[in-house]
């Protein structure tokens, strides 16, 4: 079996499609953060999530299937971080404990693959009913294994932070026992997962600043694009709110989680004056 | 077959086609049983990968679609014509329902309250599947779940909403009234 | 095959709880070495895999049963500085060369379309093999001096056999014509040929000898 998958690598059955990055970026429609719509199938809603608006059940089915798809990603990046590096001392090199710890998290999201897809069937979603992309799989196809694991566990587990706690509050309004109950469940897990991703980046950089420094650099890249046009932000009308409290006990400094509203704002501007060109 | 205009004829922001629409729907106002000499206009509004449809009159039958209504979810920006069925059996359901005389009383587009909007859409949809038409019912309940209660009641109210051929506005809003007293409050 | 006939041990060498302590303590390390090693290359395997298997529920098994081997080769990695070896990995080894040659034929398909092919390697042919060194091993050993080791092998062997019948399930139900039994088969028959040659996943005496008949039995 080879080393290095690519994103266009992910082995899916046929219910699933690949929507390609480029495309949405070269969508030049606008969403217009005032109207109260229905969100529309393309996930792109722009407004938090609330049962009282006409169009949040198929937000909220539009998003747990975004969630779906990147509960796979992260199971398959967790898998080929135990796959693609061997144990030693070298920079391409991990920590025989690390990869126990890569395994124990293929654990976790295929566990949560499994909540997805229940909750899926209780939410009237079909698997494979909305495109899938890729781009979460690209933080785990760095080939240092202290940048992908800063990409994977800190920012790609971060944003689930604050999905799965957007959802659990979704969840809570709407009185949805079963969204409520999967999302606190879920939300645990990742809150460790981001726990294993900020020890090691701080263990395997300790004396190496500089690769400390690009393992972080590379985590606001991904912040940035995991900041989706500025859906996530700090605003309380944000669609996914940044999860503060919960990043705290993950190990994110309040520096950092400033940091990355900063990143979540310039997203959204870049976003604004792409539509507008 | 109904006559269904379409604007616009030509699409720049998505990959639709008008006369696949204006076919579609034409099909549809046949299943739902609108009059054979019915005039619909469809007016898409494709800058927007939104959602919302509204009909904005009976007379003529007039619809407005945000293009993301019209999407297909696993491909952006193309057609996706199980949803332009789904969307067109729905509002003409209710184009039909307020030809028959049965939702006189009803308010005007525009201004029936969200919780008999969710209603009514469940008993358009119910009929829409049992004309053949590809809906999801599970979708449908979710949809109905989270306005009107996860409960026992708001799910039986769901089940005659879906299984009833013609309701008036009067029973409709006698069972909106009934889940929202079994709601507890959120 | 050799001659049905030929005279074989009345207990089974695996069935010896009366004399306790076949091993010492240098042969018990190079054993929980070996496991560790082969835990490990199956974790990783498994994790590696779950990536490129298109069926749903095959990636997720796979997903959940890297983490039981990855358990595994923690707690033999544990175990060993408890058996005079401090420096595990002096002792994280394969057993021969035979074993890396069949470890890499295990692990060696990638495709989407070999999801028959990894788990024939995995499920009919790596854990029966991992079942019968571990049994083999937790009925030999002193239950008195090696007790923590029979702990280890008895949670190992409870994952192995419930694992066992999770992958042996999901084949079954991948075999759906003769040109997949036949693979299936094939593939099997090459592996089995490679961990025989092996002697096991401990190398020759994985599960003893059952043609030590003994003297004068
Ligand atoms: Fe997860
Ligand atoms: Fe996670």
């Amino acid at each position: 079996m080879k080393k290095l998958l690519q994103p266009d690598e992910l082995a899916r059955d046929a219910r699933f499609s690949r929507v390609d990055m480029a495309e949405r970026f070269n969508d030049k429609r606008t969403v217009n953060r005032d109207v109260d719509g229905e969100p529309g199938i393309s996930s792109r809603n722009q407004r938090r999530l609330s049962p009282d608006t006409p169009g949040a059940s198929d937000a909220a089915r539009s998003l747990m299937h975004g969630i779906f798809v990147g509960e796979i990603q992260a199971l398959e990046g967790a898998g080929r971080t135990c796959w693609d590096f061997e144990v030693g001392a070298g920079e391409d090199k991990v920590p025989f404990e690390l990869k126990l710890d890569m395994a124990r998290q293929c654990w976790d999201e295929s566990r949560h693959c499994e909540i997805s897809i229940k909750l899926s069937e209780w939410m009237g979603t079909e698997l494979g009913e909305f495109g899938e992309s890729a781009f979460l799989f690209q933080a785990a196809c760095n080939a240092d294994p202290v940048l992908r694991l800063t990409g994977v566990n800190r920012a790609l587990e971060g944003l689930a932070i604050d999905v799965f706690n957007t959802m659990r509050e979704f969840g809570k309004v709407a009185g949805d026992p079963v969204l409520e109950f999967c999302e606190d469940w879920m939300l645990a897990d990742e809150v460790t997962h981001v726990k294993m991703g900020s020890d090691w980046l701080r263990r395997l950089t300790e004396d190496n600043p500089e690769r400390r420094e690009r393992a972080l650099e590379f985590q606001r890249v991904v912040d940035k694009l995991f900041s989706l046009g500025g859906a996530r932000g700090e605003n309380d009308d944000s669609p996914i709110k940044l999860a503060r409290r919960f990043r705290e006990l993950a190990g994110f400094t309040n520096e950092e989680v400033d940091e990355i509203a900063g990143l979540a704002k310039e997203a959204a501007e870049e976003l604004a004056a792409r539509q507008a060109s | 077959m109904a006559k269904v205009t379409v604007d616009p004829t030509e699409f720049h922001y998505v990959k639709f086609d008008a006369d696949t629409i204006a076919q579609l729907v034409g099909e549809v106002a046949d299943l739902v049983g609108l009059p054979a000499d019915a005039l619909i206009n469809i007016n898409i509004d494709e800058s927007t990968p939104l959602g919302r449809t509204v009909l904005t009159s009976t007379d003529p039958i007039t619809l407005s679609i945000e293009g993301g209504a019209f999407e297909n979810a696993k491909a952006p920006r193309e057609l996706s014509e199980r949803s332009v069925r789904d969307v067109a059996s729905r509002l003409l359901f209710r184009v039909s329902d307020r030809l028959s005389g049965r939702f006189d009383d009803a308010p005007p587009e525009g201004e029936v309250p969200l919780p008999h909007n969710v209603a009514w859409d469940v008993h358009s949809v119910g009929r829409s599947a049992r004309a053949g038409i590809n809906v999801s019912k599970p979708r449908r309940l979710y949809h109905f779940r989270n306005r009107h209660g996860f409960n026992d009641v708001a799910d039986a109210a769901f089940e005659t909403l879906w299984n009833a051929d013609q309701l008036s506005w009067a029973e409709l809003d006698a069972l909106v009234t009934e889940v929202a007293a079994a709601k507890t409050p959120a | 095959m050799g001659d049905p006939r030929t005279p074989r041990a009345p207990f089974a060498p695996w069935d010896r709880r009366e004399l306790p302590g076949k091993f010492d303590v240098e042969e018990t390390a190079r054993r929980v070495g070996n496991y560790k090693w082969i835990e490990m290359r199956l974790f990783e395997a498994l994790g590696g895999w779950v990536a490129t298997v298109p069926e749903l529920d095959v990636k997720l098994r796979l997903g959940t049963h890297c983490y039981h081997h990855a358990w595994h080769a923690e707690l033999w990695h544990k175990r060993l500085p408890e058996l005079r070896e401090m420096n595990q990995d002096r002792l994280t080894l394969p057993a021969n060369d035979a074993v890396v040659t069949f470890m890499d034929a295990v692990t060696e398909p990638g495709d989407l379309e070999q999801t028959i092919e990894k788990l024939v390697g995995v499920y009919r042919v790596l854990i029966p093999h991992k079942i019968a060194a571990y049994t083999y091993h937790l009925n030999n050993t002193s239950s008195i001096t090696d007790a923590p080791t029979m702990r280890s092998l008895r949670f190992a062997i409870a994952d192995e056999i419930e694992d066992w019948r999770d992958g042996e399930m999901l084949l079954q139900s991948l075999l759906r014509d003769e040109g997949d039994v036949q693979r299936a088969a094939t593939h099997q028959a090459k592996l089995e040929t490679l961990i025989m040659k092996a002697g096991g996943i401990t190398g020759p005496g994985s599960i003893g000898d059952a043609y030590d008949i003994g003297e004068g039995r």
